[in-house]
């Protein structure tokens, strides 16, 4: 018999308001449907009634993970468009910023998972760890969530001691080794709950226009800071961990290999900054008229802003944000399709979604 | 020659590409929106997004649609007449979010598709511009 199982949107098994109805034959899902849209909060029409300083506030609150993100890619979008470069050691930190946001959302996301597979205790060391993250980005920033680095031009902080971040990456970096990487690369509990569920092939990996961890795991390799680098990531070797079995696992597989990459990149960027200025905030901001684009690796995938400006003008004409779960959402459907039911929460989870950005 | 350069002479075009703000820009003289996406599929570009920008003075909407090739990002912008334009969807699956947002937000309607139900809950009326419904 076939069935309907509305899920959200609010339920116990999603952390973020959006609802899935599932139809079901048996225990087995036969298609979904994705809504979501419960919290959108028109941010795009409300940046447009802000200036070039608000509206990077603003928009730090697109999203409570990766806010970091948020500002970086606009701020390269104005850059463009007022002509303005930052000084190398802003791109730096800059890097240093985006890759402890990466370990932050990729160990949050772990936790979540390990919750969602039944290991409780995998749950609390990552979010032990995940919490050592948020102190080093406290160190820099003064802040846990919404950091306020990105200026038009540079930075607002300087990592005045660079040398003391760098030790606290290198112990995060061995009790990552010694915990959250084995655990997921090697446990049964992992293997068993996470391999051959949740396939989003190549092909429709490709067709969905998958983005970030998701595609990777699908055997799509791209990834903006290789494809076309921002800030300083030319300057630094790092690989793109690529897994082509397009489960969960190979999800997991990827974020785990990922943080290594992270810890790789920062371990760089730390020994390697160069001196100098880092300040944006105290040259004369012009805007020309016209549009710009910027394009960011996020830990969820690529984010896009586009944003238009006219000159002499104090506000954005428009500015549009294209996040990463907005582009990997409608794939959950392929995903889930075949699934047992009992699977579709983690199914959903592997995503790792954000639905503050998608509602933005 | 690049891919990036061909592309004009493959859609039958003599514009040049025109560089600005991180995108590679071709005018879409005579071009329709539905021949750039079939072309777009042909070499393997992946769909970004579309960004809808409303005109000044009542002059209706642009559509500007981006995809990535190879890190380079490619844009082609439509003026949409009158409130519609040709969907791409059935064509490309990774404008189906996108285009039901620019509906849901702008009033535009994609000529041969169907819409699921609201994205963005703003009430019973699909289409709504959400610009004028602050105003």
């Amino acid at each position: 018999m076939s069935y309907k199982i509305p899920m959200g949107p609010y339920h116990p098994a999603l952390e973020e308001p959006y609802k899935l109805d599932m139809f079901c034959d048996g225990e087995t899902v036969s298609d979904a449907k994705l809504h979501i849209g419960f919290n959108f909060r028109g941010i795009e029409h409300l940046a447009e009634t802000r200036n070039y300083i608000q509206v990077i506030a603003l928009m730090e609150r697109v999203c409570g993970i990766c806010s970091n993100i948020h500002t970086l890619t606009l701020c390269q979008a104005m850059e463009k468009l007022t002509g303005l470069t930052p000084p190398p050691r802003a791109l730096y930190i800059r890097v240093v910023m985006a890759e402890l946001e990466r370990l932050h959302s990729h160990v949050l996301w772990a936790g979540i998972a390990a919750k969602l597979m039944g290991f409780k205790t995998m749950f609390m060391s990552c979010f032990a760890l995940r919490e050592k993250v948020m102190e080093v980005l406290q160190d820099i920033s003064g802040n846990r969530v919404n950091y306020s680095m990105n200026c038009i031009g540079g930075v607002n902080r300087d990592i005045t001691d660079p040398q003391a971040i760098l030790t606290a990456v290198e112990q995060l970096e061995r009790e990552m080794v010694r915990t959250i990487i084995p655990i997921f690369t090697t446990s049964t509990t992992a293997r068993s709950r996470c391999a051959g569920i949740g396939i989003l092939s190549h092909e429709k990996a490709v067709s969905c226009g998958v983005v970030g961890p998701t595609a990777r795991a699908s055997g799509v390799s791209q990834d903006l800071r290789r494809a076309a680098p921002y800030a300083a990531y030319s300057d630094f070797e790092f690989n793109v961990p690529v897994e082509t079995a397009g489960d969960v696992r190979a999800r997991l597989l990827v974020r785990a290999l990922e943080i290594m990459e992270s810890c790789r990149i920062l371990r760089q960027a730390l020994t390697k900054m160069p001196p100098g200025d880092w300040r944006g905030g105290d040259r004369k901001v012009v805007f020309a008229t016209g549009t710009a684009l910027s394009r960011v690796e996020a830990p969820r995938g690529e984010v896009v802003y586009s944003v238009s400006w006219k000159e002499n003008s104090r506000n954005p004409a428009r500015v549009h944000v294209r996040t990463p779960t907005f582009q990997n959402m409608p794939a959950i459907r392929w995903m889930v399709m075949g699934a047992r039911l009992a699977d579709t929460p983690l199914i959903q989870a592997s995503i790792d979604p954000c639905y503050s950005c998608t509602d933005r | 020659m690049t891919m990036i350069e061909c592309i004009p002479q493959m859609l039958g075009t003599t514009e040049a590409w025109v560089d600005k703000g991180g995108v590679h820009w071709l005018a879409t003289r005579g071009l329709n929106v539905r021949q750039v996406a079939a072309m777009m599929n042909s070499i393997h570009a992946r769909f970004v997004t579309i960004t809808a920008v409303e005109l000044s003075g009542g002059q209706g909407i642009r559509l500007e649609y981006h995809w990535d090739l190879d890190g380079e990002l490619l844009g082609f912008s439509f003026q949409v007449s009158g409130h519609s334009i040709e969907s791409i969807y059935d064509l490309c699956e990774a404008v189906d979010w996108i285009e039901r947002e620019v509906h849901e937000g702008f009033a535009v309607d994609f000529l041969g598709r169907e819409y699921e139900p609201l994205l963005l809950r703003a009430g019973d009326k699909l289409g709504v511009n959400l610009h004028e419904v602050v105003q």
